[in-house]
């Protein structure tokens, strides 16, 4: 009877001693939480094999995704930031950063950026679209860039070459409009694709800086102007239901044949499985550009990770984590969740094979080739130059540039009084 | 003076009776009523408090605090022009829907109330466009009406009636009046039901009487139904009007206030104000404004037009 007590007084004793310690384990294993907006399902899993992998290689830290969607993460983020629930790791584009930046939840990262450059090697514009305020506030991921594309075969028939300027461009598009074809698809509604296209142009009439270098707003220039104008020269020969367009529209008229040509980050999944899916007959190119403009390019939008909590030991691991991304072995899969879509930020990411072995990549090769070559000339409204300024956020927000469209293309004003309100405008959105 | 007295002397002894506000029936009542009235204390009444506080403050994102600004964010409201235009394009908005709603509904209601085969089958079908969820109604109806490969303008080229395809959305006229149609597209069968419910109610003597007395469709319309059907046309005005002027998804989904803020009415010049412009006291001070021209119309309607109470049949 004795020894069983002993037994028992050992066995509690040992328990009471260890028990502490098993929580104790728990507590050392940081948790963090991802953020991001790529909600398709297969975008999903892909990032969750990703995170089950880096889980697994790293035991002390457990990384879980809570997809978001970007039409509520505008409002959903700046509340969970106030309520102290914030995400550590939130996924952004350029103009949705000072938004979290100006509650002072990001966490500059220069320093860990400039050691991930040294062994990736940043394109330096994607770098520059979080750059300001002397900090760099997330670490680009991957980014989307703006091409013309269209059908090779269709532009052959119209006995049309590939147009480069503006003038070539205009002319081609009339000739491509035919009875039951639109020479371009281009959009007029109040959103982000038509910001986007109207900055195609802006950049290609050497327009693409906004601010000054004071921050004063520059948008009402001649450059503007002209870009207004020849959108609205060419927005003619677009289908007329396109005032109220955002992308998929544009991809439907593309693959079903009723546009010759449209301004699209990708159309590739959708020409593989809703069109002819011929990989030889499908044509993209830079944007045209007008005469005289010595800088051309797109629109390009470098997706990113911003860091919200300023816990080192969570740091840390956000950390361990994005470098994990960001290994050339792990990065072509992350940019693959989506084929076609994501273009590398990285020199190393761009020469990865596991960016060029996905099957739609190898089928798509070329194009894919053109994509990332476009990418490398892109650019953003209010991340130019260094001329970078929080307030760009509430211009982008309001869709500003598209509504200024909308004063010319529909409501019939002169691209120079459209453009003229379309400043007033801006200061009013961005007056405190 | 003197029958007072005497009625004094000849009144029984008064019991002692509990006032009626502590009877046993008005206590249950309360005590059965009082979840309610806190639920709804809870969601109606506090996000109003909060929603007129936060509009006398400049607070711009959800989620964090700003300085005491007393009536500015009211009068800037309005003097803006935007929502003026805001409102007007309401007013046309729930006026466009009345009419449109009460026609397509007066004319289900009334074919359906006819005997014909496949009548059950009818009265269930048209409940249809009113159950499929609002992001179906508009996307079928972007497709259907899509410039490119839309079956709509494939039908109208197709038979010659236009010569090219019709931008359904492409000038503020257009989406307006398209928007208009969708969204009583996906209503009417709503007012239709009930209003079969209602014509369903009204005793058929009065229709043979009417016959015998030589009355024609449109006398037998103005005289019987209408009349008989003033109750439920009061319901549907007032419950009808509140929810179209509040309608938000339709319109945001479909043109998201364009072109050129066309289609921008109160709910749409709002959600922009708080989660666009980030100018979350501005639409707080708006959400009030639009709250009080609502309950004035509510008041006035139901002073105004409300219909006289029905005799007590017992």
């Amino acid at each position: 009877m004795r020894n069983k007590l002993s037994v028992l007084v050992i066995v509690l004793v040992a328990i009471a001693i260890l028990a502490p310690q098993a929580p104790a384990t728990a507590r050392q294993q940081v948790e963090i939480t991802l953020w991001h907006m790529e909600q398709p399902p297969h975008r999903v899993e892909r990032v969750q094999t990703l995170i089950d992998e880096f889980n697994a290689a790293n035991p002390d830290i457990v990384v879980k995704q809570e997809p978001q969607n970007w039409g509520e993460v505008y409002t959903k983020a700046p509340a969970a930031v106030a309520a102290g629930n914030a995400p550590e790791l939130l996924f952004a584009i350029p103009d949705f950063t000072p938004i979290l930046k100006d509650l002072g939840a990001v966490q500059p990262v220069e320093d860990f950026v400039a050691e991930l450059d040294a062994m990736h090697a940043f394109y330096p514009a994607a770098v520059a679209q979080y750059t300001y305020d002397d900090h760099t506030w997330a670490v680009p991921l991957y980014n989307m860039a703006h091409s013309m594309w269209y059908r090779k075969s269709v532009f052959e028939e119209a006995g049309v070459e590939v147009p480069s300027t503006w003038d070539d461009w205009l002319a081609a598009t009339e000739t491509l409009t035919t009875g039951d074809q639109y020479g371009i698809g281009l959009p007029s509604s109040k959103s982000l694709y038509t910001d986007q296209t109207v900055y195609d142009l802006m950049v290609n009439a050497g327009a693409d800086e906004i601010y000054n270098e004071d921050g004063s707003l520059r948008f009402n220039n001649p450059d503007t102007v002209a870009a207004y104008d020849m959108y609205n020269k060419l927005y003619v020969f677009s289908p007329p239901d396109s005032p109220n367009w955002t992308w998929g529209e544009a991809e439907a008229c593309f693959a079903n044949r009723s546009c010759a040509s449209i301004l699209q980050f990708t159309v590739i999944t959708t020409y593989d499985t809703q069109a002819e899916g011929d990989a030889a007959d499908l044509g993209v190119a830079p944007i045209p550009y007008r005469e005289g403009v010595e800088d051309p390019g797109t629109i390009s939008y470098v997706n990113a990770v911003m860091i919200l909590t300023d816990d080192e030991a969570k740091v840390d691991a956000a950390k361990r984590f994005i470098s994990f991304i960001l290994e050339p072995e792990n990065y072509g899969r992350f940019l693959n969740m989506e084929p076609g879509l994501f273009l590398p930020v990285t020199e190393d990411g761009s020469v990865a094979e596991s960016f060029w072995n996905d099957p739609l990549v190898v089928k798509y090769k070329e194009q894919v080739e053109i994509m990332l070559d476009n990418s490398t000339s892109g650019r953003l409204f209010g991340f130019t130059g260094g001329n970078t300024f929080p307030s760009i956020a509430a211009i982008s927000a309001q869709n500003i540039v598209a509504q200024t469209l909308q004063l010319v293309a529909i409501d019939g004003m002169s691209p120079e009084d459209a453009v003229a309100e379309g400043q007033q405008l801006m200061e009013e959105a961005v007056e405190d | 003076m003197p029958n007072e007295s005497l009625s004094n002397t000849l009144a029984p002894p008064r019991k002692r009776t509990r006032p009626e506000w502590w009877s046993i029936n008005t206590v249950l009542g309360y005590a059965f009523v009082a979840p309610l009235m806190l639920w709804l204390a809870l969601t109606i009444l506090y996000p109003l408090i909060v929603s007129v506080r936060i509009s006398t403050e400049n607070i711009r994102y959800i989620g964090t605090s700003g300085d005491f600004v007393g009536l500015d964010n009211y009068s800037y409201v309005l003097e803006s022009p935007r929502f003026r235009d805001a409102l007007e394009n309401s007013v046309v908005w729930v006026i466009g829907n009345a009419v449109a709603q009460t026609f397509l509904a007066f004319a289900a209601a009334l074919i359906l109330k006819q005997r014909f085969f496949g009548q059950k089958f009818a009265r269930i079908w048209i409940i249809l466009s009113w159950v499929v969820p609002t992001v179906v109604v508009v996307i079928i109806w972007r497709w259907l009406l899509s410039a490119s490969g839309g079956i709509v303008n494939h039908s109208l080229v197709s038979l010659g009636i236009v010569s090219e395809p019709i931008g359904f959305f492409s000038t503020g006229d257009r989406a307006f009046a398209s928007v208009i149609l969708i969204n009583s597209w996906r209503w009417f069968p709503f007012n239709a039901v009930i209003l079969l419910a209602a014509l369903q109610r009204i005793p058929q003597e009065l229709y043979e009487a009417a016959s015998v007395d030589g009355a024609n469709a449109l006398q037998k319309f103005v005289s019987i139904t209408l009349p008989s059907l003033r109750p439920v046309l009061f319901v549907l005005g007032l419950v009808g009007t509140l929810l179209s002027f509040n309608v938000f998804d339709v319109i945001w989904l479909l043109t998201a206030g364009g072109p050129s803020n066309a289609t921008t009415t109160l709910p749409v010049l709002i959600y922009e104000t708080a989660f666009k412009q980030y100018r979350l006291s501005r639409a707080a001070a708006m959400s009030v404004i639009t709250g009080v021209i609502l309950l004035t119309f509510a008041a006035l309607f139901i002073r105004f037009l409300s219909p006289p109470a029905e005799q007590d049949e017992g």
